[in-house]
């Protein structure tokens, strides 16, 4: 970890590097941690398929729905959650409960598995092999917004940067599937992800005043399109 | 425990439902489940008894009660139909339902017309319900369609506990409710929450629709789309797999909605179905839901579908 303040070969006194967790939050919300995000649309391939997501201003329609609802209400209060002590084994029992459709709760799993192995190597900690372990005996299924929560927690990362970063790294993820798949210009993904800061810091305002009851609460559009994925034809992603 | 105000216990097939003669003219009955305040309160457990299922206990007060039993076939399977004589859910308004399918037993449990949500300002009309299915229950859920009109709010919780060998079929449908202007969707909030529980197990679904039309766009690309009515239908049974489920997605493209379908992770030997679907006519969504129930019925049951319009 770098001290506060360091001094480089010139003895000249740099600037603070700022918190312990800067840089490794950095790391677990790059958009090239290998945990396979790049396999999953959540969905907008269904839009994609039926004409609705089909450039910059629809895809940054979709994104701007699906981070305000899916992700807000299920990834970012489980992590809120989390942090406020509830067991991670029953938030994670009832993620799997209620990502109905099946591929959702299967890239949930599959990516959460994927972090659960990289933390431990990397930003190992108590709470990280306790929820490992859990997972191991099938006691945990092992979902990715509770894997990055208790890494991010362990290295006290304050909850509302976590959330940011975390829904941020998420709409990045899938801007970068769709300027693949629609396909868009690398600089409307950009702009895209540019507008999305908005819809991030709104989500991380409406967390704070959700209550168990909010927790999983779905768009019918959403889901239904999520769901409808498993039968389409011809697919790019795997959700 | 006060006063309970009205308790028929019998072992007899046909149970002929006794008035409770008035709206709250007695004390509540005690219980953590229901609240002194509720307007109805419904208990129903049904057992088998021969070869068919029958109500062992049954209890109502308020504004909740259900008609005579039926055998719409030679199932065995029982037949309730819920009422409301109040005919609509108000503000504050809550209602306890309370319902236990014993080993081996089967319900048909539908409604006798539309649950109409009216202006609730300042609050909320509530349903609470639980239920709870014996091993090798079956129980059939099929209300008919919820609206919620103007300025209404309304939470309805349904928390379900199964046997792995249960067998559940429930569906609800949603209507936007209008305003005396023609506009849709002019209801304050609409919350539908059920969890669904493997006994001893641990928690096997939890469908959690959250409508708030203001100050959001709800008919918005993800969530209604343009759509008005919107139809859901939960399965657990045992029997229920991926193949199944691919039986009801081809069944579902059929009909004049747009439908997904998927099944549950599986808790405990058993799994879950749920198809969700957006439409515009409430005929359209039943005509749906009834083609998935009618295929699970004559599948596991042999049953014809239901006819609902017959009684």
């Amino acid at each position: 970890m770098p001290a506060s303040s360091i001094t480089d070969l010139g003895g000249r006194a740099c600037r603070d590097p700022g918190p312990t967790y800067r840089l490794p939050l950095q790391q677990l919300t790059d958009s090239a941690l290998p945990i396979g995000a790049f396999a999953h649309s959540f969905g907008f391939e269904t839009y994609m398929e039926r004409g609705l997501v089909r450039d910059e201003a629809s895809f940054g329609a979709w994104l701007a729905a699906f981070l305000g609802q899916q992700l807000t209400y299920s990834d970012a209060l489980a992590i809120r959650f989390l942090y406020e002590g509830v067991p991670v084994q029953e938030l994670d029992e009832q993620l799997s409960a209620q990502l109905l459709p099946r591929q959702v709760r299967e890239a949930s799993v599959k990516m959460g598995l994927r972090l659960l192995e990289i933390g431990s190597e990397v930003f190992p900690s108590p709470e990280l092999e306790a929820y490992r372990d859990a997972v191991t005996t099938g006691r945990a299924a092992g979902h990715q917004p509770l894997a990055f929560a208790v890494v991010a927690r362990s290295l006290e990362v304050p909850l509302e940067e976590a959330l940011a970063a975390y829904l941020f790294a998420a709409a990045t993820s899938l801007t970068q599937n769709a300027v693949r798949a629609i396909p868009l210009g690398q600089n409307a993904g950009q702009r895209v992800l540019r507008n999305a800061h908005d819809g991030v810091a709104a989500a991380v305002e409406r967390v704070r005043s959700l209550t168990p009851d909010d927790f999983g609460a779905v768009s019918p559009g959403l889901e239904i399109s999520q769901m409808r994925h498993e039968k389409q034809r011809a697919r790019m992603f795997m959700s | 425990m006060t006063a309970v105000v009205e308790l028929v216990e019998t072992g007899s097939p046909v149970v002929e439902l006794v008035e409770t003669g008035g709206f709250r003219q007695a004390q509540s009955p005690g219980g953590q489940a229901q609240s002194p305040e509720a307007r109805g309160v419904l208990k129903l457990v049904i057992g088998e008894r021969g070869d068919r299922s029958v109500a062992v206990h049954q209890f109502h007060q308020g504004a909740l009660r259900v008609l005579r039993p039926h055998y719409l076939d030679g199932s065995g399977q029982v037949g309730y139909v819920m009422v409301n004589p109040g005919g609509a859910y108000l503000g504050a308004d809550l209602y306890v339902v309370d319902v236990e399918v014993e080993d081996g037993a089967a319900l048909l449990l539908t409604t006798q017309s539309a649950t109409k949500i009216y202006r609730t300002p300042g609050s909320f009309a509530e349903q609470r319900m639980s239920i709870r299915l014996g091993e090798g229950a079956r129980l059939e859920l099929a209300p008919d369609q919820l609206i919620a009109y103007r300025e209404a709010s309304y939470r309805q919780g349904t928390r379900i506990t199964v046997h792995p060998s249960s067998s559940l079929i429930m569906s609800e449908i949603v209507t936007p409710g209008w305003s005396p202007e023609g506009t849709a969707f002019s209801y304050e909030e609409l919350r539908l929450r059920s969890e669904i529980r493997v006994e001893d197990a641990g928690l096997l679904a939890l469908d959690n629709v959250l409508i708030k039309p203001p100050g959001g766009d709800v008919n918005g690309l993800g969530f209604m789309e343009g759509f008005s009515h919107l139809g859901s239908l939960l399965v657990v049974d045992p029997r229920a797999d991926q193949a199944l489920a691919d039986e009801l997605h081809a069944l579902a493209a059929a009909h004049d909605a747009l439908t997904g379908v998927s099944l549950t992770a599986s808790v405990a030997g058993t799994a879950g179905l749920v198809l969700r679907s957006l439409s515009n006519s409430t005929g359209e969504l039943s005509r749906l839901l009834n083609a998935c129930t009618a295929h699970l019925r004559k599948r596991w049951y042999g049953q014809e579908p239901l006819d609902l319009r017959k009684y």
